[in-house]
C-alpha cells in the first residue's frame, strides 16, 4: 500500500551533494595547512578543488530530473520560504556550487586556464575578461566556502529530519549524521582520487593526512549513529517502532552488515591499523596503497548506503501504519 | 453584519460505515481523479478469530489540518491553505518534488503522473464555494459524513462535536487534523 515517493535519484543526489561538501571541506582545510609558510598539502588541495564542484552539479541535475515538472525548477528561485528546508537548501546548493566552481578556477594552472579560454570564440569579449589569475584568492574563497560546504552537508539531513510525520527521520541527530558522513565521504573520495592519479604519485604525508581526517570523521559519525539508536530506543513509541526497521525489520541486514560493519567499522579498522605504528610506536608511516584504496572505497560505499537506508526506511516509517510492519 | 470567519471540517461517524465505497467513486467522478489514484479511501481493520471477530471501517482523506506540515515544507508555496481552512495545491506553482507527500502524516496526497504535480482532496472547494457540500458527503448512503463550518453555532457539525465524544488521528504530529471521528 505504502509507496515510495522518493527513490534512487534522491539517494544518489543526497550522496553526491554530501560528497562535494566533503571534498570542498577537505580541500579547503589542506589549503590552510602550512609548515614554515609553505603549503605542505598543495596537491591535495588542488585535487579537491578540481573535483569538488562536479558531484553536486551532477546531483543537482538529477534532483531537477526527479521533479514532476523538471522545467519548473526555476520556480524554486522565485520564492523564499524559510520554513521549508528544501527552499533554503536550493539556495544553499546554488551558492555552494558557484563558490566551488570559482574555487576550481582559482586552482587552475596558467596553461590550463589559457587552454579553456582558447576554446571560447574570440568575439565573446565579456567572457574573455574573466581570464584572470585569481590564485591569490584561494584562501579567501576557501574561507567563504567553508560555511556553505557545511551548510550543504548538513542540509541534506535537515531535509529529512524536519519531517515530523516520519519518526525514523524526525530526530535532531540525522542532520549531524549526514554531515559527518558527507565529510568522511569527501576525504575518502579525495584519497581515492590521489591514489588513482598515476601521473602525480601520492606522497606518504598526503595519504596520512587524508587517512587521519577520515578517521576523525568516521569516529564522529559512529558516535552520532550509536546515540541515534539509543535515543530512539528511549524515545516515544512511534520512534521506537520506526527503529524496528533496522532492528529486525527489512533494513536490518543492509544497516548492520553492509553499512555499519563494511562501510564504517572495516574502513575505520584499516585506517587505524595503518596509522597506529606511526602514532604510537614512533615508526614511519608506510601507507599501503591497497589498504588505503580498500578503505576509501568502503567509506564511499557506506556513505551511499546510509542515504539509501534513510531515504527508504524513513518513508516506510509513519505514525499510523507501523503496526503493519510487525 | 461583520464578515464571519469560517473553518470547514468533517465529522465522520465511522460506525455507520458499511464500506460501500460510494464516497470513493463519487469523489473520482466529481474531481476526475486519474485511474489508480484516490483522494479518499476506507481503511479496514479486522480483529479476532472466528467466531469472535469484528471489522471496522474508517473513511479517511486529507485532514485539512490547522497547521499543515505539507504547506510548511513546500518550497514554492504551491501547497497553501485558504482562510476557511481548506488546504489546496496551486497546480501552476507545483514543481512535483513530492516533499509534501513525504511530510503528510496521513498519506493523503497522490502524485498525478500525467501532469507531474501533486494532488489531493479539496473538500470539493468548487462545490463548497457555491454553498453545496462535498461530493463524498452528499453521496454517502448511511450518512457517515457531516461536513460543516466549525464557526457556525447552528451547524449540525457543531452540535455533534458538542454532544458526542470524538477523536482525531495522530494529534501528536502537531498538524491539528480537522477530520473528527465520533466514538
Amino acid at each position: 500500500m505504502h509507496e515510495f515517493n522518493w527513490g534512487l535519484l534522491i539517494v544518489v543526489y543526497l550522496f553526491l551533494g554530501g560528497l562535494s561538501a566533503g571534498l570542498f571541506f577537505a580541500a579547503g582545510l589542506a589549503n590552510y595547512l602550512t609548515v614554515d609558510d609553505k603549503p605542505v598539502y598543495a596537491k591535495v588541495a588542488r585535487m579537491g578543488a578540481l573535483l569538488a564542484p562536479w558531484p553536486v552539479a551532477i546531483g543537482s541535475g538529477l534532483l531537477i530530473l526527479d521533479l514532476g515538472n523538471w522545467y519548473r525548477f526555476y520556480k524554486l528561485f522565485l520564492h523564499f520560504r524559510w520554513q521549508s528546508p528544501m527552499s533554503i537548501g536550493s539556495y544553499l546548493l546554488t551558492i555552494f556550487t558557484l563558490i566551488a566552481f570559482v574555487y576550481l578556477f582559482a586552482w587552475l594552472k596558467e596553461d590550463e586556464r589559457k587552454w579553456i579560454f582558447s576554446k571560447i570564440p574570440a568575439t565573446w569579449k565579456q567572457v574573455h575578461r574573466l581570464n584572470v589569475d585569481i590564485s591569490s584568492w584561494r584562501e579567501k574563497i576557501a574561507m567563504v566556502g567553508f560555511p556553505f560546504s557545511i551548510g550543504v552537508g548538513i542540509y541534506t539531513g535537515v531535509l529529512l529530519g524536519a519531517v515530523s510525520a516520519r519518526p525514523f527521520w524526525n530526530t535532531n541527530l540525522v542532520a549531524q549524521m549526514f554531515l559527518f558522513s558527507a565529510l568522511s565521504s569527501g576525504s575518502a573520495a579525495l584519497l581515492l582520487a590521489m591514489l588513482l592519479d598515476r601521473k602525480n604519485p601520492v606522497e606518504k604525508h598526503e595519504t596520512k593526512f587524508l587517512v587521519t581526517l577520515d578517521v576523525v570523521f568516521i569516529s564522529l559519525e559512529l558516535f552520532i549513529i550509536l546515540p541515534y539508536i539509543i535515543h530512539g530506543q528511549l524515545s516515544s513509541q512511534a520512534v521506537k517502532d520506526a527503529l524496528t526497521l533496522i532492528l529486525g525489520g527489512p533494513y536490518t541486514v543492509v544497516f548492520w552488515v553492509f553499512f555499519l560493519f563494511l562501510g564504517l567499522l572495516v574502513p575505520l579498522a584499516i585506517e587505524v591499523y595503518e596509522l597506529f605504528p606511526s602514532i604510537f610506536k614512533g615508526r614511519e608511516f608506510h601507507g599501503s596503497r591497497r589498504m588505503a584504496l580498500t578503505a576509501a572505497g568502503l567509506v564511499l560505499f557506506g556513505g551511499f548506503l546510509l542515504r539509501y537506508i534513510f531515504v527508504y526506511a524513513g518513508q516506510v516509517s509513519s505514525f499510523h501504519r507501523m503496526g503493519l510492519l510487525r | 453584519m461583520a464578515i464571519k470567519k469560517k473553518r470547514y471540517a468533517l465529522v465522520i461517524d465511522s460506525r455507520k460505515c458499511i464500506n460501500c465505497k460510494a464516497c470513493v467513486v463519487a469523489c473520482k467522478a466529481e474531481n476526475k481523479v486519474p485511474v489508480g489514484n484516490f483522494r479518499n479511501r476506507i481503511n479496514e481493520e479486522r480483529k479476532g478469530e472466528y467466531p469472535k471477530l469484528s471489522i471496522n471501517f474508517e473513511p479517511e482523506q486529507c485532514h485539512h489540518c490547522a497547521d499543515p506540515s505539507c504547506v510548511r515544507v513546500c518550497p514554492t508555496g504551491a501547497s497553501w491553505q485558504r482562510k476557511d481552512g481548506i488546504v489546496l495545491v496551486n497546480y501552476d506553482e507545483c514543481i512535483g518534488c513530492r516533499y509534501c507527500m513525504v511530510a503528510c502524516p496521513y498519506d493523503a496526497r497522490y502524485f498525478n503522473e500525467e501532469e507531474g504535480v501533486v494532488d489531493k482532496c479539496t473538500f470539493c472547494s468548487h462545490r463548497v464555494d457555491k454553498g453545496d457540500i462535498p461530493a463524498c458527503v452528499e453521496t454517502c448512503p448511511s450518512k457517515v459524513r457531516v461536513f460543516g463550518d466549525l464557526e457556525d453555532p447552528t451547524a449540525r457539525i457543531h452540535e455533534l462535536l458538542s454532544t458526542r465524544r470524538y477523536r482525531v488521528k495522530e494529534p501528536q504530529t502537531g498538524n491539528g487534523p480537522q477530520l473528527y471521528y465520533l466514538l
